[in-house]
């Protein structure tokens, strides 16, 4: 169950990136002219209000930029709403674009023990489901005792997706990574999260490919410039 | 602190794979691998001894200058390494942080046992020295325990603030390979203060390694206990730090998505 109640997300645009201490300090004794405060920041979602029941799943839809993936970080606590409540109820696996946390000095088998620790599983759970993932991931054995900088992009992106669908959690927060691979794991992927949801899975879909978000979908949400429409 | 606890506990699996992989990666590729824990402060005390016996012959201390200098280089190496580890792991792990949640804390905590799988191996040249010089042994040497916590929890509280700063403030990895070097030269490492005045002496003090480290010789090598009030006095002060490091720490970990 999750329920966003009024969320507002602002992002400075300026003075996000390096900042250092000599600014700061020649800052501190600049006075500062007050109608500069409203430049410089920009809000990325404006009110959002909407809620996910367990076992539903929840297809956003919007052009870039409209706020869907301020939508999932918020969800998945990697950054915390400005102004607004946010509900959620069990464990989040947000499924990180093309193996976010793949290390490419590491082979395919490690780096399914790292990101399946980092999306939160135990040892013993990885281990139980290793011989799954890699047969999902369609790797060929000898493979996946290769340094995944030796690997195509299709192999990164499907042993991502791979581990990420494994996962022991109650909601997943899937982002555009429908996009990737051929079509025959495209068609493996959605087969895959339908069958998280017959598991009773919640699951929350970004993709601009609206053919695949309607067969996977029981709802859609419109989004746009950081309102639901 | 309860709960903050609880929730590492929770992810313990990861911090011990986290841990597992920044050892390999460290050493995969290098053709003496995990021997570089032991060479850095083994040459350190060559050149130390080299320079306070051949270049400039100074009396030291009443032991062999060798071992004296190794006692303060371990405790000293793993300080410095896991610092040094520490600041830029946030930075570096810039494709994790933005793209998931689990407690922040554990990636400069990961690269801290790092630096102590280093510290135990340069540990065991140590005890080899022990034999060689002859060294004896008192129950004091049980003081070398409760020192190293005290150890631990400073260096854990510094690779918190500090990383945590490197993600607003860049500035705090340029400056680290400076700041450590000065520090190096506070740390009574090539010197004892024992016959220093007392106003250097609480200068220097200001430097909680002093303390540490100081003692964890004397209490090693010559066989010295350590100044109970002070003991308690300097672990007070450090779990103080600890306790607001981590406050610190979790309070501004959600703004690390937005501002790396």
């Amino acid at each position: 169950m999750i329920i966003l109640n009024d969320i507002w997300k602002q992002y400075l645009l300026h003075n996000n990136t390096h900042r250092s201490i000599r600014e700061d300090v020649v800052n501190l004794f600049k006075a500062k002219p007050k109608t500069k405060q409203s430049d410089g920041t920009f809000w990325a979602l404006k009110g959002v209000n909407f809620s996910v029941k367990k076992g539903e799943c929840l297809g956003l839809y919007g052009p870039n930029g409209s706020g869907k993936s301020t939508i999932l970080k918020i969800i998945g606590n990697i950054t915390s709403p400005t102004k607004g409540t946010l509900q959620v109820n069990g464990r989040i696996a947000p499924m990180i674009q093309q193996g976010a946390g793949f290390h490419l000095d590491l082979t395919g088998r490690e780096n399914i023990y790292v990101n399946a620790a980092i999306l939160g599983m135990t040892i013993k759970q990885i281990k139980k489901n290793i011989a799954a993932i890699i047969e999902f991931s369609g790797l060929d054995c000898d493979m996946i005792d290769v340094p995944v900088k030796k690997y195509s992009t299709g192999m990164y992106v499907r042993l991502g997706f791979s581990i990420a669908v494994h996962t022991e959690a109650d909601i997943f927060l899937i982002d555009e990574i429908l996009a990737v691979g051929d079509e025959d794991f495209k068609k493996k992927c959605i087969n895959q999260i339908l069958h998280l949801k017959k598991l009773g899975r919640t699951l929350i879909v970004v993709t601009h490919n609206m053919q695949q978000m309607e067969e996977v979908s029981d709802r859609i949400i419109y989004i746009n410039k950081g309102v639901i429409e | 602190m309860l709960k903050i606890y609880r929730n590492l506990i929770q992810y313990k699996d990861l911090l011990l794979i986290l841990t597992w992989r920044e050892i390999s990666v460290r050493y995969r590729q290098t053709s003496i691998g995990i021997a570089w824990a032991i060479i850095q402060p083994l040459s350190l005390m060559l050149v130390f001894a080299f320079i306070f016996t051949y270049l400039m012959p100074t009396r030291v201390s009443g032991y062999p200058k060798m071992i004296f200098f190794y006692a303060a280089l371990v405790p000293w190496t793993f300080f410095s390494t896991a610092i040094n580890y520490a600041i830029p792991c946030l930075v570096n792990q810039y494709n994790l942080i933005t793209k998931i949640y689990f407690p922040r804390e554990i990636l400069p905590i990961s690269q801290i046992i790092v630096a102590f799988v280093d510290f135990l191996l340069a540990s065991i040249l140590f005890v080899v020295f022990m034999f060689f010089y002859d060294i004896e042994l008192t129950w004091n040497v049980l003081w070398f325990f409760p020192l190293f916590i005290q150890l631990i929890l400073f260096t854990t509280a510094m690779s918190l603030t500090l990383s945590s700063l490197n993600v607003f403030y860049r500035d705090v990895n340029v400056a680290s390979g400076f700041i450590m070097r000065l520090w190096f030269f506070m740390t009574p490492i090539f010197y004892s203060i024992d016959t220093l005045s007392i106003k250097i002496k609480l200068l220097l003090f200001l430097n909680p390694l002093t303390f540490i480290i100081e003692n964890m010789r004397r209490c090693l090598i010559e066989g010295r206990g350590v100044i109970v009030w002070q003991f308690l006095i300097v672990s007070f002060i450090l779990l103080v730090y600890f306790y607001l490091s981590i406050v610190y720490f979790k309070k501004i970990e959600s703004k690390f998505a937005d501002i790396i």
